[in-house]
């Protein structure tokens, strides 16, 4: 895979892809490469002479590099999932086109559409100022309606249910982790006996999900966007999949992402989060799934980090930040271990 | 740590050539830059990690796994593994080494989980948890040293890019 990092000669390779998907001449402005994510490449493309209303459009064009965090990828569950959420209520951009074909831009590519608005910070320092109180409660009610929307979807109709037939409520927990098991197979640079014990507790005590929903896989502050209060999209489904529900619950209220507050996210009191989540989605959570997910996540982001460190050490990526990153295996190995041993 | 000691070296040398001294002018603080790529490059050549750490860690490990051995000494199904051998390393081996041993003697922990997952039925339950109990301190030991040389994360400062 060789992929197009000239600007100049990208926006030419997009205009002319445009221009055949679309049978019009479509003209490219000056693309911008977003800084942020370690993973997918994100730029916006300013687009003119598409059909329809969208003649003159922003566009966002998402790449997966071989050298990305996740790497290899594919553009598919991140477009089946746009596709399936249209008209859901759940705010998402909508998907143009897609494809892993490497011959086109060097990369597997997802084009969609562009939002209004910009992502709230995850990661705060210690002592950093709370949210303005409406603001925070505003924005983390549309935070919960959003997810509860997106775990009520029928996806057994949509073009997503092709990511995992023959997934039940029965087996769920135990296809996501045998998931997560193989992927650090990949990523371990050495072994690791306390991911392994994990691994094999989380396969013990697998709960029944109350019902198999769509899942975001890293749903949380910093992977939405924001206008005056309005969460105009949630942003960042590469790691989408079908599975318990209690799972994205299980992520979104990791301490990491609490920003020094005692907020899931930074937005959401937990007992009110979860009597919300409850009341619109439709079932009662079961707070013993949310720790199994708790401890679950903590996992996945010991993985992510194996998977950062591996990908610095192949000389794939040379961002210091990912070096940091996987400095950080040990503290969501303890912290998984100790959220393991606190369950009753 | 989980990444080599060159590597992380090269890794922020390669950092300040391609993304600091590219954007940066002022020619004080370009020689500034050169002269920490110099020392760098020093450390790349004389130090690697510390064999304390290591040695900790190692220490932790055939504990727990001398304490296992003695547990099961009379158990009829008893595990067939590769313990680590030689007796207790020392300072003066090399950090390539120590590293070894130290992965070595998390695959036979592993191995015991393996055993342990298989067998803990057939066990006196009081053994089932001194074998449990032994197998947790010494991962525990492990990660818990690991914290104890951490400094603070600066994810707030990664993600931003400004001090805190």
């Amino acid at each position: 895979m060789n992929l197009v990092s000239d600007d100049a000669l990208l926006a030419r390779k997009i205009a002319a892809y445009l221009s055949s998907q679309t049978g019009g001449r479509v003209e490219i402005g000056a693309i911008k490469r977003f800084p942020a994510g370690f993973s997918w490449l994100t730029y916006l493309v300013p687009v003119a002479g598409l059909p329809g209303d969208a003649g003159r459009c922003d566009l966002i064009l998402r790449l997966g590099p071989d050298y990305g965090l996740f790497a290899p990828y594919s553009s598919m569950p991140e477009a089946l999932a746009m596709r399936s959420l249209e008209g859901s209520g759940v705010p998402v951009p909508r998907a143009f086109w897609h494809s892993d074909d490497t011959s086109i831009f060097g990369a597997p590519f997802l084009f969609c559409e562009k939002k209004a608005g910009a992502p709230m910070v995850a990661w705060v320092p210690p002592g950093s100022p709370p949210l303005d109180e409406n603001f925070r409660r505003g924005i983390a009610e549309q935070f919960i309606d959003a997810l509860a929307n997106l775990h009520r979807v029928p996806w057994q109709t949509k073009p997503i249910a092709s990511l995992a037939p023959g997934m039940t409520p029965e087996n769920a927990a135990r296809l996501s982790v045998e998931d997560w098991e193989n992927r650090m197979s990949r990523w371990a640079m050495r072994p690791y006996p306390l991911a392994d014990w994990g691994i094999r507790w989380l396969k013990a005590h697998a709960p029944v999900a109350p019902h198999v929903a769509i899942v975001h896989g890293d749903y949380r502050t910093g992977n939405f966007l924001e206008v005056d209060g309005h969460i105009t999209a949630i942003l960042d489904w590469e790691l989408v999949h079908l599975g318990d529900p209690h799972e994205d619950l299980g992520w979104a209220s990791l301490p990491m992402y609490m920003g020094g507050s005692k907020l899931i996210s930074r937005l959401a009191e937990p007992d009110w989060f979860y009597e919300r989540y409850s009341e619109k989605v439709g079932f009662e959570v079961s707070m013993t799934s949310v720790r199994y997910y708790q401890a679950f996540s903590l996992l996945k982001l010991a993985a992510t980090h194996m998977a950062a460190a591996s990908c610095f050490e192949e000389g794939r990526f040379n961002d210091m930040r990912m070096p940091a990153m996987g400095s950080q295996i040990a503290t969501c190995l303890r912290q998984m271990a100790k959220t393991i041993e606190s369950t009753p | 740590m989980n990444n080599s000691f060159p590597r992380l070296i090269d890794g922020m040398c390669t950092t300040l050539r391609q993304e600091v001294l590219s954007r940066l002018d002022d020619e004080f603080a370009r020689g500034q830059v050169f002269g920490v790529i110099n020392l760098l490059n020093t450390f790349k050549v004389r130090a690697d990690w510390s064999a304390g750490f290591l040695l900790q860690q190692i220490s932790a490990q055939r504990k727990a796994l001398d304490a296992l051995a003695d547990l099961t000494a009379e158990l009829t199904t008893t595990p067939v593994l590769a313990a680590p051998t030689g007796g207790a390393p020392s300072a003066l081996s090399s950090i390539g080494e120590l590293l070894t041993l130290r992965d070595d003697g998390n695959r036979t922990i592993g191995a015991w989980l393996a055993w342990f997952d298989d067998s803990r039925v057939d066990m006196p339950p009081e053994t089932a948890i001194s074998i449990e109990r032994h197998l947790l301190l010494a991962m525990r030991a492990e990660v818990d040293i690991e914290l104890k040389n951490a400094p603070r994360p600066l994810f707030a400062e990664m993600s931003s890019g400004q001090e805190a």
